[in-house]
């Protein structure tokens, strides 16, 4: 039961997270229909920044952020001005390759600074736990858990209640018509994907305390953040934090009571059925 | 169509390479060699994945799975059981072309579309790095040792440097033929009518299940046959080399480059990309581990913004400029 | 006001709209005919930018506005109400009356215009919460009347208001376009209803196949010969 109770709280925690980095490519796929196979690589970016502040100026990476969130937002617009905005209209199907391209470039990239070998990044409150009866969750979890929601319920604000948030949401449901009220669509998609790779960001410092990291790993992110976005709905705001939380329990309860491969197949075998049976996703109701 | 298969077959380029073929090899030096075999493979794969991924439109992640599969199983079912490595490479094959047709299957009875098909290609082939890292029968995640290369035939052994030469010459010519044949053949006229509209397609009553089925098993078991030769040239089936993700994604990016869904354009995409890769990778590997892929993805980023069919058409206008420059010269 | 010189617009190099003049004076309607694929809705996106003209001249109010941008366009007041109404489905009446006046001149007042919409809608009023998915096709083409004057439009530019409407609602529509036009604003007018449009427009210009083959007073046109000919897309 002590085992069951951790997993659950392990699983919840990580969830929230992994909904966090679906909230950013569902926002994008909303909007341009890109759907970003080196989304993990930039999650690697921020995680290998947070890194290089460390080593460079023994920063935090919780502080860290004041500089990353703005710098990757900045490379995100850049990227999506320059790269991914001519695609967009033709040659769409080209936008897989040009995605995977970019994944190598930044894997690699990565891996020519700061090389190969799994790195930690240290912070204050990396050891520190909160133990809550049988319970025991590491408090970078329970920061992650937090800020996640809190960031997805501002987002959901933002969406709601703001200029900025309506021209998102009208490029989404109609981008002719968006243009016709005068609003840029261009411009509405650049920073969407500039605020879901400033998203990842956070995400990254949230995901790092405690965890090695190495530049090969954006694939799986990227698979993860994939699985969650189809499993809540491409752009179901809900939908893909359920999904996140979903996937955080699948994984942690798949390596406990499944054997390693078992576990490891799981998401992916539930992203599958999702795929084909539901490709609309968990939840049906449309909160665009 | 027959005719215009037989006038390829009789095109001087075919001569040419097939003078080089005898005379070069032998003179290079290990190294390069070594290069050259590479190149070759990767031309085999990205032609075999054109056959799904250009000609039909459909990017297909799952060919590492088929790749691993002619790798891995035909190496384990030599040193587990004892079979022989020419009979491992048939049923390597077969399973890879059943797994081609079920996947052909489910994306035809689920209507997947293109980006739905990549998702879960994309899915099962991170499901088969776990499962072949996971299962100790093909190797787990330490991979698998064959014996040394005797070059005994019958045992399908080529003797390494020249044998395997030989043998990747003579896959990746098959394999390009294959692709000459297809598009000349009712075939790929209708593999591209389903990569353009899908249900236009279906409209008009195109059998769309039975093509879709026919170049997927095609495309499977001739990646499989690949991964089988490779794995023999390699001696050790390493997992992470032949069951990755990056496989996949390297022959994607190659077939780009040089042009998807043309007989020759995924050819010329990796004869160009892979020989670079690999001199840079000799001359920086220590150094700058990784600056090939880096590279790569430069290459095809540049490529798709710049000229999206790819680089062979670009030089294909270059010579038809240049040559009847040649002609009023003369 | 409006000043179309020899328009050349098409898709993917494929003129649709060959050599279109037309103008409109300020405080005018006027109505623009055609059968289904004349080029109507291609001229009215031309005129919103959503396209680059292969060649001619776009004035407005003594500005070229030919390489204007879409957003540009809206800034001036140049305003369209499109084919299919195209309001946001998932959105509320009044987040989509909200879009209407995103627009850098309309924004600031939008509290304002938007009482002045309700009030010439009060239907809309009723539903401000609702999403505009569910509203009826006459609800619906109301609120892209309304998003459209959210953004304080000088000339409005509408794309077959009546279609697929009930007549009732026809009638109703017809009579909120004479109301605005009594108020000073100038309309564009594109319709597939002949006699209503004549009825309503000062002046008309019939589009046949890309070209503009009739135009003058509507009375005129309506006793043109050729009119009904064309229209029938003969
Ligand atoms: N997006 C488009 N791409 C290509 N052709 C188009 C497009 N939109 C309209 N057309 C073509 O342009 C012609 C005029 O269409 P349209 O302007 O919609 O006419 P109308 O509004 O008068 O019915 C038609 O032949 C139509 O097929
Ligand atoms: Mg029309």
């Amino acid at each position: 039961m002590a085992e069951f109770l951790q997993a659950l709280a392990q699983g919840l925690l990580i969830g929230s997270t992994y909904g966090l980095l679906a909230l950013g490519m569902g926002l994008v796929y909303g909007v341009s229909g890109v759907v970003n196979f080196s989304h993990g690589d930039f999650i690697s970016l921020g995680m290998f920044l947070c890194l290089a502040l460390y080593s460079a100026f023994a920063l935090d990476p919780y502080i860290s952020l004041v500089i990353t969130v703005p710098l990757m937002t900045v490379i995100g617009g850049l990227v999506y001005w320059y790269l991914l905005r001519p695609m967009v209209g033709h040659q769409f199907l080209m936008v897989v390759q040009l995605t995977l391209g970019l994944s190598l470039v930044l894997q690699n990239g990565i891996l020519m600074v700061f090389g190969g070998q799994p790195a930690r990044t240290p912070s204050v409150v990396e050891s520190k736990l909160l133990i809550l009866g049988d319970v025991v969750v590491r408090v970078p979890h329970v920061i992650a858990f937090v800020v996640s929601f809190a960031m997805a319920i501002g987002l959901y604000i933002m969406l709601r209640s703001t200029d900025f948030g309506r021209s998102i949401r009208a490029v989404h449901q109609n981008a002719h018509s968006a243009a016709l009220m005068g609003i840029d669509v261009s411009r509405v998609q650049t920073l969407t994907f500039a605020l879901g790779i400033g998203i990842l960001a956070i995400a990254a410092a949230l995901l790092l305390p405690g965890t090695p990291i190495q530049p090969a790993q954006g694939l799986r992110y990227t698979v993860i953040t994939l699985i969650v976005v189809a499993l809540g709905g491409m752009t179901n705001f809900v939908g893909i934090m359920l999904g996140g939380l979903i996937i955080g329990l699948s994984e942690a309860y798949g390596t406990i009571y499944l054997s390693d491969t078992l576990g490891m197949l799981l998401p992916y075998g539930i992203f599958v059925l999702i795929m084909l049976f539901r490709p609309q996703g968990l939840t049906w109701s449309s909160s665009r | 169509m027959r005719q215009e298969f037989y006038k390829t077959l009789t095109s001087p380029v075919w001569l040419v390479i097939l003078v080089l073929a005898v005379v070069l090899p032998p003179l290079l030096p290990s190294y390069y060699l070594h290069i050259v075999i590479l190149a070759l493979v990767y031309v085999a794969l990205a032609s075999a994945w054109n056959i799904v991924g250009g000609m039909a439109g459909q990017i297909s992640l799952a060919h590492s799975l088929f790749i691993g599969t002619g790798a891995m199983l035909s190496t384990a079912l030599l040193l587990k059981l004892g079979v022989n490595m020419w009979l491992g490479l048939v049923i390597s094959a077969i399973i890879s072309g059943v797994m081609g047709a079920m996947i052909a299957w489910i994306d035809f009875r689920f209507q997947l579309g293109h980006l739905s098909f990549v998702l879960i290609t994309m899915a099962f082939a991170e499901m088969g790095t776990v499962i072949v890292e996971g299962w100790d029968f093909l190797g787990g995640a330490s991979g698998l040792l064959l014996p040394q290369d005797k070059g005994d035939f019958l045992a399908f052994q080529f003797g390494g440097g020249i044998g395997a030469f030989w043998v990747m010459l003579v896959l990746a010519i098959v394999s390009i033929l294959i692709n000459v044949a297809i598009l000349n053949a009712p075939l790929g006229y209708y593999l591209r009518t389903i990569r353009d509209n899908e249900n236009a397609a279906r409209a008009i009553g195109v059998n769309i299940l039975r093509y879709k089925i026919a170049a997927m098993v095609i495309s499977a078991m001739l990646s499989s046959v690949i991964g089988t030769a490779y794995v023999r040239y390699l001696t050790f089936a390493d997992p992470y080399l032949l069951v990755s993700p990056i496989i996949i994604i390297e022959v994607v990016l190659f077939a780009t480059v040089g042009g998807l869904g043309r007989a020759y354009g995924p050819a010329f995409g990796a004869l160009l990309l892979v020989p670079l890769g690999e001199i840079l990778r000799g001359k920086l590997g220590g150094t700058l581990p990784g600056l090939h892929y880096f590279i790569y993805g430069v290459v095809v980023i540049a490529v798709i913004l710049m000229s999206p069919r790819g680089l062979l058409p670009l030089f294909e206008k270059w010579f038809s400029r240049m040559r009847p420059k040649a002609a009023t010269s003369k | 006001m409006l000043e179309v010189d020899h328009l050349v617009t098409g898709y993917g190099g494929v003129p649709v709209l060959h050599d279109v003049s037309l103008t409109l004076n300020a405080g005018e309607i006027v109505g623009l005919l055609g059968a289904n694929n004349a080029g109507k809705t291609t001229l009215i996106n031309s005129l919103s930018g959503m396209y680059a003209p292969m060649s001619g001249r776009i004035r407005f109010e003594g500005h070229d506005v030919t390489a204007m941008t879409p957003k540009q366009r809206v800034e001036i007041g140049i305003i369209q109400v499109p084919e299919g109404r195209l309001v946001f489905p998932d959105m509320s009446v009044r987040e989509n009356l909200l879009l209407g006046g995103i627009n850098a001149r309309a924004r600031a007042h939008r509290p304002r215009t938007m009482d002045h919409v309700l009030e010439l809608f009060p239907r809309l009023k009723e539903r401000l919460g609702q999403n505009a998915g569910t509203l009826s096709g006459g609800e619906q083409q109301m609120l892209a009347i309304g998003r459209a004057l959210m953004a304080e439009a000088k000339l409005l530019m509408l794309d077959e208001p009546s279609l697929g409407l009930s007549p009732l609602f026809v009638q109703y529509i017809f009579g909120i376009i004479d109301r605005l036009h009594a108020e000073g604003l100038s309309i564009l007018l594109i319709e597939q209803n002949l006699n209503l449009t004549l009825r309503h427009a000062q002046r008309c210009y019939v589009l046949e196949r890309g070209k503009v083959a009739i135009e003058g007073a509507s009375d005129v046109v309506k006793d043109d010969p050729r009119t009904r000919r064309a229209y029938l897309g003969l």
